[in-house]
């Protein structure tokens, strides 16, 4: 009976020691593992209660040094949330800190108008009465390619229909449009020439040769090589600007409409 | 604009008193350390320490090391921790030859720990 029994007994020794010692496994991993759910929540908490006190704008359309802000706070609430080893109060600490400096930059930016061009940055007219203003397009790093895409997500589809545009300092785009716009354009306008080079494919569109507007460019007193833009509509529309000159448009006389 | 600056005006003491109070905590306490390590470097010295005198020194160690996790990162605690086990394996062996350098070291740390983690330039960058 006896023999029959102790391999029983070990078996169920052996089952008990292996379950004892995943459990303390268990009980080891839970523990860190709870320790990490409980920081992550108080990081969470802390981030929630300081973005809400940064304001709605942190969540929208962001200034330069929040869009700073948010980078660093976002690294700054993982590093000490998933590393057990470093106390929580240091994130807590530098949370409070980003706080601290962006409370202190938005008073600058409230009392202080020149500083607030300096931190943010300030507005950027890039279209005028004239045209295109190549000059602020290339201060903020951008082309007149770039213009007709902020346009035409603003709405407007060709560059004559705008008196005024205008890079905001948080980057978002507002254009004032001509008041009879809407009833002029019936036609899309693809660039034709950009910065003095055609762009081949949208003059294949057009069904004329570059000859062509080479004689309607000559026509109105301007070099090809010179332009900055030139559009063009379905209807024959052509809207070209030199660089550094006020901008034309010329009404070409085509017997049919082409797109 | 006042909502502003009250904000700022509590976000400066909170962040100032939370750092006044961390280096007066921890330096209040490494002194304290230091102290009674310098006691039982004295005895070990003297070949007079005993077992029971590193395990005063170490309770008093263990009640202090809760509040210093707060403050301190973990890994600096744990090679306290790792040291003084070491030099109370050797004062119940009575390897006092052995436990000197341990002490030593425990000093030493007592020292610089609060220094590494305190306002200087260099601990800056």
């Amino acid at each position: 009976m006896s023999t029959i029994f102790i391999p029983y007994y070990s078996l169920l020794f052996t089952l008990f020691s292996t379950f004892r010692s995943y459990n303390q496994k268990i009980f080891t991993h839970t523990l860190s593992m709870g320790i990490i759910f409980l920081r992550t929540c108080i990081i969470f908490i802390t981030l929630l209660i300081v973005m809400r006190l940064m304001g709605k704008r942190q969540i929208g359309e962001m200034q330069l040094y929040e869009l700073v802000i948010t980078l660093i706070i976002a690294d700054l609430a993982c590093i000490p949330m998933g590393d057990p080893s470093i106390p929580l109060t240091y994130g807590i600490m530098a949370i409070l800190s980003i706080y601290f400096l962006h409370q202190v930059i938005c008073l600058i930016d409230l009392g202080f108008s020149p500083a607030k061009s300096i931190i943010s940055g300030s507005p950027s007219l890039v279209m005028n009465k004239n045209g295109i203003d190549d000059t602020q397009l290339k201060k903020n790093n951008l082309d007149v390619t770039d213009l007709i895409e902020s346009l035409r997500s603003a709405g407007y589809f060709s560059l004559d229909a705008v008196d005024y545009a205008l890079y905001e300092s948080n980057g978002s785009f507002s254009a004032l449009a001509k008041p009879e716009y809407e009833q002029e354009q019936t036609s899309l306008p693809i660039v034709l020439v950009n910065e003095g080079r055609y762009d081949f494919e949208n003059l294949a569109r057009t069904k004329r040769k570059r000859e062509y507007f080479e004689d309607v460019f000559k026509k109105h007193g301007c070099n090809r090589k010179k332009l900055l833009i030139a559009t063009i509509d379905g209807n024959g529309k052509l809207y070209f600007q030199p660089k550094g000159k006020k901008y034309q448009v010329v009404r070409l006389q085509w017997e049919e409409k082409v797109w | 604009m006042v909502k502003t600056a009250v904000s700022i005006l509590l976000s400066f003491l909170l962040i100032f008193g939370m750092s006044a109070f961390e280096i007066w905590y921890v330096t209040d306490i490494f002194k304290d350390f230091r102290a009674v390590l310098c006691g039982l470097y004295e005895k070990a010295e003297g070949s007079v320490a005993t077992h029971e005198d590193g395990i005063a020194v170490q309770r008093f160690w263990e009640d202090r090391k809760l509040g210093l996790h707060i403050w301190l990162p973990h890994n600096s605690i744990e090679a306290v921790d790792f040291q003084l086990s070491e030099a109370l394996g050797y004062l119940y062996e009575g390897q006092f030859t052995d436990a000197l350098p341990k002490i030593e070291v425990l000093i030493d740390m007592a020292e610089n720990i609060p220094n590494v983690f305190s306002l200087r330039l260099e601990n800056i960058f």
